[in-house]
């Protein structure tokens, strides 16, 4: 399974993957999402792993629980995710980034202009 | 209530101590990863719990019992090694009818739909079986007895990367629709981790650590820079391992504090977290060193 490649909790991997489809809008407010056996089954992973990572998302108020019939995606879940991701994962790999930079002694505006030219790139291939 | 209790369990084969002082306990319904180097006791810590061997000393309850010589947990717990005295003139077929005649929660026909799946002649021998087929089989009869307390010895050796694959898919959704209490004994933690939720780490007859694998992963942290500014790092906590290399860098497995990826920030050090399987190894190793200090001596 590929994820058994990182060094992320499964359980992290989990959750953060079920946010990346929330903001794909693959699942609507007040949507059921997938349960921690349907998870494990997909991923192959121990149910527990599965359950603790809608835990997360639950206590993140990105999914609500409703007793016995399952977990179900929030009022507002997408601006949440989108928030929380600038936050945290957003900011890491610009620290990550940051750091390189430094090492190669590249400067904020070389850093900015490849930005630039990646996002050219990258709209250049979808048209 | 528990599946299994022992409380300062101990058992000898002469002057040889293979379990002492073990005190743990199992919950229901949970799959646990019984992890350790060769020779730690786990084979024998799954045959005291089966009721194949009885212990020199401490206590051992298996469903409230004590197993040596119990019906109860005759029945209801299965426990699969290669070393299975398995009827040699028997056809495999009549192996599973036996197994179905015994355990309640036999499942015949998933039985001889993994037999097909894996391609075994139902009228072969066991003898007859190669390494890896004859995993194969007890794994099929393990599965297929859906035994609350269902025990797997090293079930997959000799089977091959595909086959192991699909047998642990296999138990995963078996499990998933007929939850039960699961032992996996392995010295490869990374083939299993992603199916269990506890793992026992065991390490010459005693417990080194019993918590849930995701707690294990978080357990550690490993530091890695400059040597100076490692080993001030390190000092502050718990060294679970430390090596060098490069002109002048550290790797350094610490027990994670609080605080602790903050403060190596600060002080130019890399963290990275440590894979389970690596610190069940460092944790086993004990004093001796690692491979390299053999080749140092030189």
């Amino acid at each position: 399974m590929f994820f058994s490649d990182s060094l992320k909790p499964i359980y992290l991997q989990i959750a953060e993957w079920l946010e990346t489809e929330i903001l794909a809008g693959n699942f609507a407010v007040d949507e059921k999402v997938y349960s921690q056996y349907q998870l494990a089954q997909m991923y192959n992973i121990n149910p527990a792993t599965a359950a603790r990572g809608l835990n997360i998302l639950a206590e993140e108020g990105i999914l609500y629980k409703k007793r016995g019939l399952g977990m179900f995606v929030a009022p507002g879940a997408m601006e949440l995710v989108r928030k929380r991701r600038r936050q945290d994962i957003l900011r890491q790999l610009v620290v990550e980034l940051v750091g390189e930079a430094d090492r190669l002694g590249v400067t904020d505006a070389e850093l900015a202009g490849l930005i630039a030219a990646i996002r050219r790139e990258k709209e250049e291939g979808q048209e | 209530m528990n599946v299994i209790e022992c409380n300062e369990l101990a058992k000898s084969f002469g002057k040889v101590a293979a379990l002492s002082n073990l005190s743990l306990a199992i919950e229901p319904e949970k799959i646990t990863g019984i992890i350790g180097p060769n020779g730690a006791g786990k084979t024998t810590f799954l045959k005291i719990i089966s009721g194949f061997l009885a212990p020199s000393a401490g206590e051992i309850k298996v469903f409230a019992e004590n197993p040596f010589n119990s019906l109860l947990v005759s029945v209801n717990a299965i426990n699969l090694d290669d070393s299975m005295p398995l009827p040699a003139a028997m056809p495999l077929a009549d192996i599973l009818d036996a197994a179905g005649a015994f355990y309640p929660g036999w499942d015949g026909g998933l039985a001889k739909r993994l037999l097909a799946y894996f391609e075994i002649n139902p009228m072969a021998t066991y003898p007859a079986l190669s390494r890896g087929k004859k995993s194969t089989f007890t794994s099929i009869l393990g599965i297929a007895a859906r035994c609350p307390l269902t025990m797997f010895d090293e079930p997959t050796t000799g089977m091959d990367a595909a086959v192991r694959k699909d047998f642990y898919r296999a138990l995963l959704k078996d499990y998933l629709q007929h939850p039960r209490t699961i032992l996996l004994s392995s010295h490869l933690l990374n083939e299993i981790q992603d199916i269990l939720e506890d793992v026992l780490l065991i390490n010459a007859g005693t417990k080194v650590l019993h918590q849930p694998i995701a707690e294990l992963k978080e357990y550690a942290v490993g530091l890695r820079g400059r040597a100076a500014e490692v080993s001030r790092l390190a000092a502050a906590s718990q060294v679970i391992r430390k090596e060098s290399f490069g002109k002048d860098s550290i790797y350094a497995v610490v027990v994670r504090s609080e605080g602790i990826r903050e403060r190596a920030a600060a002080a130019g050090v890399e963290t990275a977290p440590v894979p389970a399987a690596d610190l069940c190894v460092y944790l086993t190793a004990g004093n001796k060193g690692g491979i390299d200090d053999v080749f140092s001596q030189n």
